[in-house]
This record gives C-alpha cells, structure tokens and sequence, in this order.
C-alpha cells in the first residue's frame, strides 16, 4: 500500500526500532541512503546499513537478518517484483519500499499488511484498479454450493428445473471467468511491458527530512546529487527533471533566504548551493576545457569527433570563440580570468552556430571554502566511479562504502580521486565509441542494433560493470544516430554486450530504447530478455534491479540473439 | 597535558542555546539542567550544547564577548600592554574553535571572530616567551603569571620545566662540593 503520511506511518514507526537498510548500488539510492543516516543519528535510531547489487543478494541479505529486524527499508529496490513471494518473510516483518523503479508491483500495491511503499501516488503510476486484477474466488463456490444445497432440499420434481438452471449458471459463471482472466493478463501486460523510472528517492527521503524540520543544506545537495544521477544516467524524462529541479529550487531559495544577511555574512565555510544554469561539458571546472569539450557526449556527438572533419570543426568552434588553444588546453582553474568570465555565453553563442541548441542545461552547484566548488554532475560522476571501480581486492561493499564517504564534505581527497576515476572512464568511453563507430561494429539486427564488445578492447574490465556499460550505451547510440545516413536505423533500440567474467564465461547484456528528442525513457526489453532466455533455455541471470540488464553465458550468445530477433520482429 | 586534555576541561564552561525540543528539568551528576522548552534560551554546558547542535535539536547563541568590536579592542588592549591584560574567558581559544567548527552557522562574521582571536593568541604567546626567555637568562626566582589561561600555560608548560631542570642539573655541575648530590625531577 501507499503511505500518505510518510512522518506518522513511516517515521514515527522506525524511530523506536532497529532498522535494517538494505540500498542498492547506485548513486541516487547513496543520497538517500545519506539522507536517511543523517536522520537516524539526530534520533539515535539503531540501523544496519546493507549494500545490495542484485536480487540474489538481497535474499542473502534478508534471510541473514530477518531474525532479528522486524523493519526492513528498502531503497530503490523491491518495488517491481512480487517482495512477499521472493523473500517469503514471516508475517510481522515489514518492508517501506522507496524505490525509482516502476511499474510497481500489483501485489506490493495491494498488500496493506507488510508492504509499505514510499512513494507518491501522482506519479503517474498507472496502477490497475483492485478489481480488474484481484477477484475473490469464494463468491463464484458460495453461490454454487448455494444453489446444490437449496437442490438437495427441494423435492425432486422441481429438481430437474433447477438442475438446468444450475447448469446454465455455472457455465455463465465460467465464460465470465476466462474473459476476465484474459482481461486481467492484457492488462497486466500492458501494465509490466514497459520499465521506466519514477521520482528519486533521494527527494521522496528530502523531503521526509522537510517535514519533520531536520532538512540541513547537506541533505538538501545529496537530493539535488540523486536528481542529476536520474539525468545523467538518462533515466528520467527532459520534462520530469525540469519538473524537480523547480521543487529543489523552491528549497534551495528557501535555504539561502534563511542565513543570508547584509550586515551579518555567513563564514566562507558554510555550504551555498546556487542555482546554475551551467554548460553540458562533463567535469569542465576540475579538467581542461579541451578535454572537457572532446569527452563529453553531447559535444562529441554533434561535432562527430571521431572524424577528422570533427576534429577541424571543433578547431572551427574553438577559434569562433577567441580562444586560443593554449589557454583551452590548461586545466580550468589556470585559464585567464578574462576568458572565465564570460566562457558560458560565449560558449552558448557560438554552439548555436554549431548546431547544439541545449548546451547549458539547469543544475546545481555547492562551494564551501575558499577552494571547493562542484556541480552535481561532478558529483555524480565522480561518485558512480568510485562505486563501480574496478580495482584489485575491492568488493562491491567497500567501494559501496567508499562512495558513500565521498558524499561527506570532509571526504574531499576521496572524492577528488573519484574524480580522477572518471576522467579515465570517460576518455574509455570515447575511445570505445570512437572505435566502434570506425570498425562499424554496431550491427542492424533488424528490429534492433547489436555491438558486441570483444575480449581485447582497452578498458573493458570497466564495462563489466552496470552502469558505466549503461552509459557507453547510450553514448553509442547517439554517436550512431549522428554518424549513420540509414534513416531507419534512427528510430532503433540498442543491444549491447560485454564480456562480464572471463574465466566464467559470461556476458553482461544490456538493451536501450532507442533515441529521440522526446523520448520517454520506457524500456521494454526486460519482458523481452525473460522470453527470449525462457524460450532459448539459456543461462541466464536475471539479478540486477533493472530488469534491462543481464547476465548470459557466452556460448549461449547467438541462440539468445536469434531468439530475441524473432520474438522483436 | 594533552590539548585535548585542555579542550575537554573546557566543555563545562555554560553556554546559551535555543532549543527546538522540550524537556523537563533533567538531574545530572554535575548539577541540573533545563527545563528545556522551544524557543526559551537556556544556559547549558559546551559539551551539551555541541551534541545537540548535531543532532540538530537547538541554535547556539554566540557568548557577550565573542562579538567583532569587543575583540577588537581586547587586541588593541593586549598590543599596547607589556603585560597580560584580562582575558575574556578563562577558555576563550577552545570555546572560539569548537563553537566556530561546528556552529559557525549561529556566529555572525565567523571569520573576522576567528582571525581576531588568533591574533590575540599571538600576541600573549608571544609575550610569554619573551617573559620565559628573560626568566631563563635572568635566573630569576619567580615570575608572576596573572591572567593567563590554562591553553597557553599547557602549551608551554614542557618546554619550560624541562629547561629548568636541564639549567638545574648544569649549574650543580660547575660546583662541584657547594650541592649534595641529589637530582630531583620536576
């Protein structure tokens, strides 16, 4: 069921309690989790943080703890499969699901007993009604058995009557039954078909820490953090994000209001979160402009860098400007001051030319101290590789762990090494889109297109990973789109697969919808992965939280594929 | 002495806050506290205070002589005098620090409050290494010490008996016969 009063139902009901927290990997689902903490230690809550990857784990996790929680929360996971029956859980523990991921399950919305879900209900969720889905199976026998009692009372002479009337009843009764459970499976099906996102956890939690008046400016940035990661990653709409950026931006004028005096100036060590309407270069202000401009998706995409006509256009763009190529090619804070000024109207200017009409996009930005400044997409990226790093010796709890601290202000030097983590995967990223594009490796299968990552690309321990193969992905695509002249070819999903485990033998499959201006971000190909694998009996993994990304054995790679093609065609 | 040894003494000095929570009077070893009521200032201890202020159950309110005039003329004070001049309280250089770590967003003009004390920490350690200097020298006997708090005493503290000791142990040296032969450590 839904909460409404997320302070009296879901509060108020932990705050006495030991809570477990079960979060799962990714950087929205940190925020929250942040937000959470912060919360729990002003109330001296007793809680048990549990980092959780996939599905298998979280069973792990639960049947670890279930003894001794009664509480469980759950962020960003649990919501879109059917909780109660994968966990089997005794009956009085309870699970508060704030999860991102729709279509949220028709038995989680309908359990009122054990299944609380943190989640607004205006968000456009689309939930059958109770009585298209759920029909109580005692009415149709209590009839029936009814009627066989009335006949057995009756004398025989009008039995046969009642017999025939009987008889015509129950196949009535029948006939309605089947065309409601064919109803009932259409309507589930157009219910699930489709994955997409719904609003961050990290606000749902912001604002929980709002109502009770324990939001700080700390919390308020780790919910602009969790936003700009559903940007990012591409899993929200252009309209949804707008849409929160507003909301955050009504609490970031509210924050500011409240310290801000003239005559009594708050200490250059206390956090300011300004409104920025900032450019789309990823990293720009902690790498050099240049770097900046040729690693970024959008830039790289639209000047199409991996031609060498790419190449003389950005030269082109570059000089359009007035900037000489030295000063670009220093790192940001060493470039002159009179470049700096005015770099973001004179960037957006000259890109209009250029054909990139969104060059500078609404977002955040934090500064504290003299020498900190971030925007949230840093924050974002630098966070994401830290969490997927592909380090030696580390598991997937530590570097959870690890980009957690770096959300901390006083983490600095973590979350700069984060950063530098991210140039590395960034520049990977270009360099793989740049190679695919050049060696045509994306395939047209038909009702999809195909890449396939071979074993010996540079890099592609980090594309082992979910996310970063997410986000190559839909940088690929892109490229695609910008660089191939078949117009149907546009309008086409993307599949890709990487080698996951080498001395496993598997692969990490991914698929995306495919790429347009006013796309809505809805996947289809988890339904589409379950049929193809049921249909092939590959071996399969379907674990992660998002039911678009799996895991295959390599051998089973081409029957997989051929299924998936005639189950989409 | 440990700084922190220093710091810790200092967390019993009386603070105001405003709490945004209520609570009745409440009984404790070192005497009572409260009632806490929202929006009534109350004087409790630092170290109470900081918890709460964590927690985010109150609003520091910055001490009378953490204000920018007032420490302004105590450094003027302290740079024309050759001796130590009275000082604003007993533990002015921790409460300055572990007030403006945590509660900087209570203190107006945080930063001006900061550099002022820091000059004025200067100041007098700079006078109490010359006067230490000049004791040493001097061979003096005594040497008076008002108006000097604990941090800064602390800070010298080593130092200075240590090099007496070493002095001591030196001058009963260069006379042979004149002193038993006995080493007391200080």
């Amino acid at each position: 069921m839904f909460i409404t009063d997320i302070r009296k139902d879901f509060y108020e009901v932990v705050a006495n309690q030991r809570v477990a927290l079960l979060v799962a990997s990714d950087i929205d689902a940190l925020c929250a989790c942040k937000i959470l903490q912060v919360l729990f230690h002003c109330d001296q809550v007793q809680y048990t943080l549990v980092p959780v990857t996939g599905w298998q784990d979280l069973s792990t996790a639960f049947l670890e703890h279930k003894e001794q929680f009664r509480y469980f929360v759950l962020i960003n996971c649990g919501a879109n499969v059917d909780l109660l029956e994968m966990l089997q859980p005794d009956d009085d523990s309870v699970f508060f699901i704030c999860d991102t991921h729709r279509p949220v399950d028709v038995v989680n919305v309908y359990n009122d007993s054990q299944i609380k879900l943190l989640i607004k209900q205006d968000d456009d969720l689309g939930v059958p009604s109770y009585d298209d889905i759920f029909r109580d199976e005692d009415e149709g026998e209590g009839s029936d058995s009814g009627n066989e009692s009335e006949e057995g009372s009756e004398p025989s002479g009008k039995r046969r009557r009642f017999d025939e009337g009987a008889v015509e009843r129950r196949i009535e009764r029948r006939r309605a039954k089947r065309d409601w459970e064919a109803r009932r499976r259409e309507i589930l099906f157009d219910y699930e078909q489709y994955e997409y996102h719904g609003t961050s956890a990290s606000i749902m939690f912001f604002e929980l820490a709002w109502v009770l008046t324990k939001d700080t400016k700390d919390m308020l940035w780790w919910a602009v953090i969790g936003l700009t990661d559903q940007w990012v990653h591409d899993k929200i709409t252009h309209m949804k994000y707008v849409t929160d950026i507003a909301t955050m931006q009504r609490h970031v004028s509210r924050h500011n209001h409240r310290n801000e005096d003239e005559e009594n100036s708050l200490s250059i060590d206390c956090m300011r979160i300004s409104f920025e309407y900032d450019l789309r270069l990823t990293l720009y202000q902690h790498w050099s402009l240049y770097e900046s401009i040729c690693n970024s998706c959008y830039t790289s995409c639209n000047f199409k860098l991996w031609t060498l006509n790419g190449q003389k256009k950005l030269q082109e763009f570059l000089a359009d400007m007035g900037l000489p190529l030295k000063q670009v090619r220093q790192k940001f804070h060493s470039m002159d001051m009179s470049i700096k000024e005015n770099l973001r109207d004179v960037i957006e200017e000259s890109s209009n030319k250029y054909g990139m009409k969104d060059i500078r996009i609404q977002t955040f930005g934090v500064h504290f101290g003299f020498k900190n400044r971030f925007l949230a997409s840093d924050m974002v990226h630098a966070t994401t590789a830290l969490l997927e790093s592909t380090e030696k010796d580390e598991s997937a709890s530590d570097n959870f762990i690890k980009a957690l601290d770096s959300l901390s202000r006083s983490n600095l030097d973590r979350l700069h090494s984060g950063i530098d983590l991210a140039k590395k995967k960034l520049m990977a990223i270009q360099q793989t889109v740049a190679s695919c594009i050049c060696t045509n490796l994306i395939v047209s299968q038909g009702p999809f297109l195909y890449c396939y990552l071979m074993e010996g690309t540079p890099d592609v321990k980090l594309f082992s990973k979910p996310m970063a193969l997410t986000l190559l992905c839909k940088y690929l695509l892109k490229a695609f789109v910008q660089s191939t002249r078949n117009k149907r070819c546009k309008l086409l999903p993307l599949v890709m697969a990487a080698p996951k485990d080498v001395e496993k033998g598997s692969v990490i499959v991914v698929g995306i919808p495919p790429e347009s201006e006013t796309s809505d971000k809805k996947n289809f190909f988890g339904r589409a992965f379950e049929k193809a694998a049921e249909s092939t009996s590959s071996r399969t993994l379907h674990d992660n939280f998002d039911t678009s990304i799996i895991t295959l054995k390599t051998e089973d790679r081409s029957k997989f594929l051929d299924a998936l093609i005639t189950l989409l065609s | 002495m440990d700084p922190s040894e220093v710091e810790f003494l200092a967390e019993k000095e009386m603070v105001k806050i405003i709490p945004n929570f209520s609570l009745d009077k409440i009984y404790l070893i070192g005497g009572d506290l409260g009632p806490f009521n929202p929006g009534l200032p109350v004087d409790v201890p630092v170290w109470l205070a900081l918890n709460l202020k964590q927690r985010q159950k109150c609003r520091i309110v910055p001490p009378a002589w953490m204000d920018v005039e007032k420490l302004e003329e105590m450094r003027e004070l302290e740079r024309k005098e050759d001796t130590f001049s009275p000082v604003p309280s007993p533990y002015y250089m921790e409460l300055t620090k572990v007030l403006l770590n945590h509660a900087s967003d209570n203190i107006p003009k945080a930063d001006e409050i900061r550099t002022l004390v820091k000059d004025i920490w200067d100041t007098r350690i700079a006078k109490l290494r010359l006067s230490a200097d000049s004791f040493i020298s001097q061979l003096e006997a005594h040497a008076k010490l008002d108006n000097l708090t604990l941090m800064e005493i602390n800070t010298i503290r080593a130092f200075l008996l240590d090099s007496l000791n070493c002095m001591y142990k030196l001058r009963s040296n260069l006379q042979p016969g004149s002193s038993k032969k006995q080493f007391t450590d200080y």
